[in-house]
This record gives structure tokens, C-alpha cells and sequence, in this order.
């Protein structure tokens, strides 16, 4: 009797780890989802713009959400919910961590919150990070963990719509952690990995 | 190598400052220009750290001596002033940010020190301030004789009949360093480098523009045309859109939304440009700068854990390594779904096609245009490899039930095969 007991709680656990490696292997991030759900999804989290009073300051703001939308703000500063991006919380930061030599880079949060997102920002110090990576404090993020080199060629226009349209985002509290120190990098991993010594010049 | 020496010499012996105060505020100063400057003009000054290539203007090479904004000479190096009035300031239309109420300014004028030393003419040479003209006011006189001499100077060949390129008969401009850069949409005086009011305007003909093809007027024109010139210049000004009525400021867009149907390869440029598309496919060195000649080539490996490494692709118009032989259906496709000309599927980032799906249908066509014009570099990527299977297990596991964050890592390099081998 008892080794027939524990031959089925053999097999029940047996089960059980092979259920849980299957449910691991197939759940889904991400190919099970049609292509198109995901941009519907993104487009439809922006919040629209036709709650702005002003007529001018509405029409800028629907610029800067078709900038802020197609620009992939969201990319990096999403929040991260159970699975994938929680979405209700748009553009209120944390869902990505970049590690790189020098520091581990955690996104912001956008939001207009005055504690934890814009809302302690100057207009013109949000701008002075969009055209040039200076933070009010004086750090320069590096453009490629922030792309604000390539954000920098927006006209002043487009970034000022951009800043319009972040202004009008629904203020969201999430404390974002502050830059840290650099992450555990896999040494050398391009040199084993491509066999790529040298960084050579490429010539057209 | 002389000259410098004897230079310096000759004016401890005159009794002038040292110059540069190199020994004063060199250490302070390198500090403050390591902490601030490196990220665009680099650690050797050189105007090539790691955001140099996205920018349009290139950030300046600071050891030329050649400085855009002075109120000296043309071919003189800059006063002190000049140096402190850009770094506080900004100059407009750049990346180069003010730093008014960011650096202290004992750290601005530090900084200026030092980037003094970077160049051995602050040295050699001192700078020759000129002596600006009786100022003329504007006036509506003062603006129809400016465009009589618009005309006569032939400033249209360069910033067009309308101050907005129309009908301009050079397009592409390069800086002293082959470097791509934009004339001056005069109407938008919120982009001028160096200064919006008529005396701003009226020194840059005064002075030039050292290293751009901005030339001095001296010579060509009276020291009254060129106040004329800028009067007329400054009354081209339109309202930037922050200062705009709702009409205006639909008009503008519509106008905006005009000039990019019928110019798709400028749209483009500017999409590509200000989306980040360069930021990935492009490939780097060991600095994180731009590899030369290697501009939306591809090759920057990008790994997500736990899912695998991936290599940008070579956005260039190469047959065999390019875009050359996709559709520009496919090109878009690839934008705006994630799969690829084979059928693969690309996780949702880092390529975010997802966030580009909202893409305007014109400006899709935009920026297939453009890509279609960027030169063939011959750049062949590895394809995706994906994780080993415990990797990917875990990897999930720490994701899903631990809840950890994925991290992405960043390889500089080129895992293409070099072009050339």
C-alpha cells in the first residue's frame, strides 16, 4: 500500500515540474499575440487630447502624442505589469533596465507627478535632456542609453510639442530607481561570441 | 611648433597675461569639461564623443580654434567673452545646450580655460575684436534696402528667395570637417546659433561663420548694408508655434504636412534622424563612437536576456547586405509588424515596431524614400541567435515568477563582417 503512495507522489511531482517547464516554455511573452494587437494596444494607451480647452495648445499636444507614440517613448518607459507592459500606467517608467560598463540605467517616470515623474521639471529642463542629455543636475546621460542624440534633431517645435503633450499625461506616483552601478556584464562576449577582435574600420 | 613658443614668450615679456591661465584653472577645468563636455565633443576635444554623429550640426572640434559665434575678426580666434557668452547661453539650433543655472560660473569660465589649451592658437594668436559700425535702427526703409541687398549678395543660392530654401540652389552643405549641415531657416530666429536680435544677425555677416560656408561680408557689402541686411533678415521671422492662435497654428502643420508630400527624402531624413533609427543600425568602436562610413550599416549587437543576441540590420541600399532587394512593402512591414523579408518574427524590442505602427502612412513612405537614397555600405549580419534552452528556462523563470526586470545589453562593435573582407 504505501508503495503504491509513493509511486503516485513520484509521478505527481514528476508531473508537476514537467507541467511547470511546459507552462514556463510556452507562456507567452510575446509570439502567440498577433503583431497588430500590440500597436493597437500602445496607440490606444496614449491618452487622446481632446479634453485641452485651448485650441492651439490642443492641436500642439496632438502633434507631440503622434511623436511621443511613433518616437517608442514607450519602449523604454513603460511599467512593467504581470506580463509584459501594464499599460494603464503609460510612460510612468521602471519597465527597463540598460546595463552598460559605467552604470545600470533604469527609465524614469514621465508623468507629470510631482514627486516622482516631470512634474518637478522645468519645461525647459525636460527640453535641455531632449536636445542635449543635461540633466538638472548636470549629468549627461549617455545618447545611447537615452537617444537623445537623435531626439535632438527634432525641431525646437516638435520638442516643444512633445513637452505640451508629457504635460498633459495622467500624473501617475512610481518611484523610479536612480542610476546604479553597472550591472554583472558577460566579459567579452562579443570577442568569444563573433570572434570580432578588432574594431575595424569599415571602408564603403 | 615655433611659433607658439615664440609667441608666448613674446608677451611674458610685454607684460600681458599668461595666456590660457592654463596652470590656474587647468585642473578644475578638466574636471568640469570631463563631468560635461565628452559625451559630444570627446575626451580629446575633437567634436567625436559618442553623441557626436547623431547631431546635426556636428558638435565642434575645439581643437581647430575655428569657432561659428565671435565678435572678432574673420580667421581670428574668439575673445574670452565670446567662449563664456556660448557655453552659458547655448547656441540655438544645436545640441549645445545653456548651462546657466546648471554650472556655477567660476566652473564656466574654468571650463573655457581649458577648452582654450585644447587649441595651440589661443596661444599663439590674440584675438582681434572688431569695431562694430553705428548701429542702424529698423525701419521699413532700412528692411526694403536689406532684401535689395539679399539679392545682390546672393544669400537666396544658399537660404533660398523666402529665407526657407525655396528655389536655394545648394542643398547639401558640408562643414571644414565634411561634416553634413543645414542653412538657417531664417524665418525661425529661435535657431540662430548665435542670437536672434539685428546685432546678433549683423555680426555673424560681420564676422563670419568659421568653418561653415557662411562667409564675411566685409569687403562685399558696407558696414550700413550689412545693418540693413540684418534688419531685413530679422523682419523675416514668423511666430514659433508656442506663440501661435489655433488657425496659425493648423496652417503650420498643414503647410508642414504639404512640404513633406512632395519632399518624402527630407521627411525621411528627418524621421530617420530624430527616430533612433541610427542609434541601433549603425555600427560603433570600443569608445562607443560611431565607426566611420558605417552610418545605418548595421552590425551593433543587442542582447536581451533571456531571449538571445541580436544584430541590427544594414539599413543601407545594398544589393546583397541592404535593403536594395526588399520591397518597400516589406521595408514597412518590417517597421510596423516586426517580421522580416524571410517571415521571422522580432520580439517586441528592441526594434519597436509596435510603438512605429502608428506611423502615418506618408511618413512611411518617407522614410522608405529616404533609406533608398542612404550610399550602399556592404555590411553582412549574423542572424538572431537564440538562447540554449536552460538559458531561455531560467531566463523565464526570473522574468515571470520572480518578476525581475529583463535586461538589455549593448555590444559596441560591428558583428557584420567588415566590409572589405
Amino acid at each position: 500500500m504505501m508503495r503504491y503512495v509513493k509511486r503516485a507522489l513520484v509521478v505527481i511531482v514528476v508531473l508537476a515540474i514537467g507541467g511547470f517547464c511546459a507552462f514556463l516554455y510556452y507562456i507567452p511573452p510575446f509570439f502567440i499575440t498577433p503583431p497588430e494587437k500590440f500597436g493597437a494596444d500602445f496607440a490606444a494607451a496614449a491618452p487622446g487630447v481632446a479634453d485641452i480647452a485651448d485650441p492651439a495648445e490642443r492641436a500642439i499636444a496632438e502633434r507631440g502624442r503622434y511623436i511621443v507614440v511613433t518616437g517608442g517613448c514607450i519602449g523604454c518607459h513603460a511599467t512593467n505589469g504581470p506580463q509584459g507592459p501594464d499599460l494603464t500606467k503609460y510612460l510612468a517608467g521602471g519597465g527597463l533596465k540598460l546595463v552598460t560598463p559605467e552604470r545600470t540605467y533604469v527609465s524614469r517616470n514621465l508623468t507629470p507627478d510631482k514627486e516622482t515623474g516631470l512634474g518637478r521639471r522645468s519645461d525647459d529642463e525636460v527640453k535641455r535632456v531632449l536636445r542635449s542629455g543635461v540633466f538638472p543636475d548636470g549629468h549627461v546621460v549617455p545618447a545611447n542609453v537615452m537617444p537623445w542624440g537623435t531626439f535632438s534633431n527634432w525641431s525646437a517645435e516638435d520638442r516643444h510639442a512633445v513637452v505640451v503633450y508629457l504635460r498633459h499625461l495622467k500624473p501617475i506616483r512610481h518611484q523610479t530607481p536612480e542610476p546604479g552601478p553597472a550591472g554583472s556584464l558577460p566579459p567579452g562576449a562579443f570577442e568569444q561570441d563573433y570572434g570580432l577582435k578588432d574594431y575595424g574600420v569599415a571602408t564603403k | 611648433m615655433l611659433l607658439p613658443v615664440s609667441a608666448a614668450l613674446l608677451r611674458a615679456q610685454s607684460g600681458q597675461p599668461p595666456p590660457a591661465q592654463a596652470a590656474a584653472d587647468g585642473p578644475r577645468g578638466k574636471a568640469v569639461y570631463t563631468a560635461h563636455c565628452v559625451e559630444c565633443h570627446g575626451a580629446s576635444g575633437q567634436g567625436d564623443g559618442p553623441a557626436a554623429a547623431f547631431l546635426t550640426p556636428r558638435p565642434l572640434d575645439l581643437t581647430s580654434g575655428k569657432y561659428k559665434i565671435r565678435t572678432t575678426e574673420t580667421g581670428s580666434i574668439p575673445t574670452d567673452e565670446d567662449l563664456i557668452r556660448s557655453v552659458t547661453d547655448g547656441l540655438n539650433g544645436s545640441a549645445m545646450p545653456g548651462w546657466r543655472g546648471v554650472l556655477p560660473d567660476g566652473d564656466i569660465r574654468d571650463v573655457v580655460g581649458y577648452i582654450k589649451t585644447l587649441s595651440p592658437r589661443f596661444a599663439a594668436e590674440t584675438p582681434q575684436p572688431v569695431a562694430i559700425g553705428a548701429a542702424v535702427e529698423t525701419s521699413p526703409e532700412s528692411v526694403v534696402r536689406g532684401l535689395r541687398i539679399y539679392e545682390r549678395l546672393r544669400c537666396a543660392a544658399c537660404h533660398g528667395t523666402d529665407g526657407r530654401g525655396a528655389g536655394a540652389i545648394a542643398q547639401q552643405f558640408k562643414d571644414d570637417w565634411n561634416q553634413p549641415l543645414h542653412a538657417s531657416d531664417l524665418t525661425e530666429p529661435w535657431t540662430f546659433h548665435g542670437g536672434a536680435a539685428p546685432r546678433d544677425i549683423y555680426l555673424r555677416f560681420r564676422t563670419g561663420m568659421s568653418g561653415t560656408p557662411m562667409p564675411s561680408f566685409v569687403g562685399t557689402a558696407t558696414e550700413a548694408e550689412m545693418w540693413d541686411l540684418a534688419n531685413y533678415v530679422a523682419s523675416l521671422a514668423r511666430k514659433p508655434v508656442w506663440a501661435m492662435s489655433a488657425p496659425d497654428v493648423a496652417a503650420l502643420y498643414a503647410r508642414q504636412d504639404a512640404e513633406a508630400r512632395a519632399n518624402p527624402v527630407k521627411r525621411g531624413e528627418y524621421l530617420v534622424d530624430s527616430m533612433g533609427c541610427v542609434l541601433c543600425h549603425s555600427a560603433y568602436d570600443a569608445q562607443k563612437r560611431m565607426l566611420p562610413g558605417m552610418r545605418l550599416a548595421g552590425g551593433t549587437l543587442i542582447r536581451v536576456e533571456p531571449f538571445g543576441d541580436f544584430v541590427t540590420g544594414n539599413l543601407t541600399s545594398d544589393k546583397e547586405t541592404g535593403l536594395a532587394s526588399w520591397t518597400g512593402d516589406e521595408i514597412k512591414r518590417t517597421i510596423t509588424k516586426g517580421i522580416l523579408k524571410n517571415g521571422t518574427r522580432l520580439l517586441p524590442y528592441p526594434m519597436d515596431w509596435a510603438s512605429f505602427s502608428s506611423l502615418h502612412p506618408d511618413d512611411l513612405n518617407a522614410i522608405v524614400a529616404y533609406l533608398r537614397t542612404v550610399p550602399p555600405v556592404r555590411n553582412r549580419v549574423p542572424p538572431p541567435r537564440w538562447t540554449s534552452f536552460p538559458i531561455y528556462m531560467w531566463g523565464k523563470f526570473r522574468l515571470l515568477i520572480l518578476g525581475t526586470d529583463p535586461p538589455m545589453t549593448f555590444f559596441a562593435g560591428n558583428a557584420g563582417a567588415t566590409a572589405g573582407r
